[in-house]
């Protein structure tokens, strides 16, 4: 890819030695200053055009393609298959495993969302108070998030046994619990368990996020709100909260993208079990492609999520119109 | 209580709170190292044990042995995933931030979108398109599955950071001769380190904790990384705690490497590639 770049480059050895305005020895002589960077700036750019054509236009197209076809174990060899109308949309709608994990997904996400947040915030405005340790406190609070996901759902399973767990055990030896919970194959319970573990792993995303945009609230506007009389929650409320919206904007979408795309952890928790309590559209979907080689309903389910994800992006442009303003202004 | 002491008061409240927070935040690293160096015995005897109890290294022993393969191909993994993230998005965040394109809104727009995209959509169709031109349980078709967790952030990530660089940079090595590879061969890209660093770092983490396309793409013998080992020890009914432990131990190690290495990257491609992408 390297020899795309050297195209438009001069001659490299001398170039930068000679006469101050002279354009380097090799180099096409007849190419105006304002063509030649842009030539140059679309080579910069072709590595990742191609790599977003080949690993996400070609996928999401050819996941179109696929939820109208005709698939079985056969046709993956093929490319194309048979097609099918509308026949996968129809199992999918019919199909009482795939209206739960809809309907999950939904649970799951709203319920994650607003533990996150709770939480998140609640840490993040501890951090912005002065105490002895807070320094260490918060660099730590971001391992969950270094962790692979599917280390995080086996060491869930691991901590929420129903004998011999340590969330049964604390919660016996406080007094809170007097047998221990079945919180992995009790169909009722599972997945609240799948959603404990998800607000642990995006705590430390939200708490981040909210603790850099309050350290961005003006010192005077604090004191100003302190002097008028205004209580805490009051400062909190009607100053501190106004001010930082569009980080708490942004950070629940991107809470949201992140929560339906979760997989790794309830495979990893639950496999989507028991008796598909835990199954989520990405679980489920997996199953369809993956272990019954149902690819044709499998991408029609993937549509449904990614219709879902999407949602969302106009309103994720929006708020980033500030990035996506700039571009305009950058100068050659 | 004077104002004095209930001030005092109230910080060691907060450092309270903290620490609680903390150990439920750490407790269950905590509890993989705990659990790694306990005996099968201890595992299933019904009992949670706070430290360990008859301590042994033979989850050690059972682990390394059976997933050194495993973990180095995850190293290699996590290396090519950052090599490819770097080989795009360097010079594409370059060309979106520093060149007056009419694709750059779109791009940008699109970037944001593809981060969107759920990864088990993209799986299912690599699948596919991976069998049709022989990518399937290949080290380059896992590496270009794996940049897709990497890529769009990174160029975002490095495209915030270049809206830095005073353009009278490029200006001056442009009057002083330099063609635009060699500016940004030799100007841009050194100026970027510290940028280009915590891109690479968190496309490592990506290649080396994705289990989603490893699961999919890597459909049977040969490649398997340390995500799908521990997989593999998750059974229907009964689990080996020991070897799962050990083998999750190994699979944390990068993070606490980076964790200690790289703090400061780690916390500045937190915040943006979130909020000031």
């Amino acid at each position: 890819m390297k020899r795309d770049y050297a195209g438009a480059a001069p001659g490299p050895a001398s170039a930068g030695s000679g006469a101050a305005v002279a354009l380097g020895p090799g180099s096409p002589p007849r190419l105006s200053l304002w063509r030649r960077q842009r030539l140059a700036g679309w080579l910069f750019l072709t590595p990742a055009i191609a790599y977003l054509l080949f690993a996400f236009a070609l996928p999401i197209v050819y996941n179109v393609m696929l939820s109208f076809e005709q698939t079985s174990p056969a046709t993956i060899a093929h490319f194309t298959a048979p097609f099918a109308g509308l026949a996968n949309y129809r199992f999918i709608l019919g199909d009482p495993t795939s209206r739960t994990a809809i309907i999950h997904t939904f649970e799951f996400t709203a319920g994650s969302l607003a533990g996150q947040f709770i939480i998140g915030f609640a840490l993040a405005l501890l951090f912005t108070l002065r105490f002895p340790g807070r320094t260490l406190g918060r660099s730590l609070i971001i391992v969950p998030w270094l962790l692979p996901l599917i280390v995080t759902g086996v060491i869930f399973k691991f901590l929420f046994q129903l004998e011999g767990g340590a969330v049964n055990q604390i919660l016996m030896d406080v007094g809170l619990a007097h047998q221990p919970i079945d919180w992995l194959d009790d169909p009722h319970l599972a997945l609240w368990t799948v959603l404990i573990a998800n607000i642990w792993l995006g705590v430390p995303f939200f708490t981040l996020l909210l603790y850099s945009a309050l350290q961005d609230v003006p010192v005077e506007v604090k004191e100003a709100a302190l002097m008028d009389g205004a209580g805490p929650w009051q400062r909190l409320r009607l100053v501190i909260v106004p001010i930082i919206l569009p980080v708490i904007e942004v950070t629940f979408l991107l809470g949201f993208v992140f929560t339906v795309k979760v997989f790794d952890l309830v495979i990893g928790l639950t496999g989507g079990g028991p008796a598909n309590a835990t199954q989520l559209i990405t679980t489920w979907s997996y199953n369809l492609s993956f272990q019954v080689f149902s690819f044709g309903e499998g991408a029609a389910l993937n549509n449904v999520l990614l219709v879902l994800a999407l949602i969302c992006s106009p309103l994720y442009l929006l708020l980033s119109r500030g990035s996506l303003r700039r571009s305009s202004g950058a100068a050659g | 209580m004077n104002r004095l002491q209930r001030s005092r008061a109230l910080r060691w409240l907060c450092s309270l709170a903290a620490l609680l927070a903390l150990v439920i935040v750490l407790f269950p690293v905590y509890a993989v190292i705990v659990g790694s160096f306990e005996s099968t015995q201890t595992l299933f005897s019904g009992t949670y044990y706070w430290l360990p109890h008859a301590a042994t290294l033979d989850n050690y022993r059972t682990v390394i042995q059976a997933q050194s393969g495993n973990i180095l191909t995850s190293l290699f993994v996590g290396l090519g995933t950052a090599l490819l993230a770097l080989v795009v998005a360097v010079p594409a965040a370059y060309a979106l931030s520093k060149y007056r394109l009419r694709v750059t809104v779109f791009l940008v727009s699109s970037l944001l979108v593809c981060q969107i995209v759920p990864s088990i959509v993209l799986a299912t169709s690599l699948f596919i398109v991976f069998h049709w031109i022989h990518l399937v349980n290949s080290y380059p078709g896992l590496i270009i599955a794996d940049g897709t967790y990497a890529i769009p952030f990174a160029i975002l990530v490095l495209r915030a950071f270049f809206f830095s660089l005073p353009n009278e940079l490029m200006h001056a090595a442009r009057v002083d001769g330099a063609s635009e590879w060699q500016t940004f061969r030799r100007i841009v890209v050194p100026l970027a380190r510290s940028a280009v660093i915590t891109v690479a770092v968190f496309a490592f983490l990506n290649g080396w904790g994705d289990f989603i396309f490893a699961l999919t793409i890597l459909n049977g013998s040969g490649i398997q990384p340390i995500t799908l080992g521990i997989y593999t020890y998750l059974g229907n009914y009964s689990t080996d705690w020991g070897a799962v432990m050990a083998s999750a131990a190994f699979a944390m190690v990068p993070a606490g490497v980076m964790l200690v290495v790289a703090q400061r990257y780690i916390a500045s491609g937190l915040t943006a590639g979130s909020v000031k992408g």
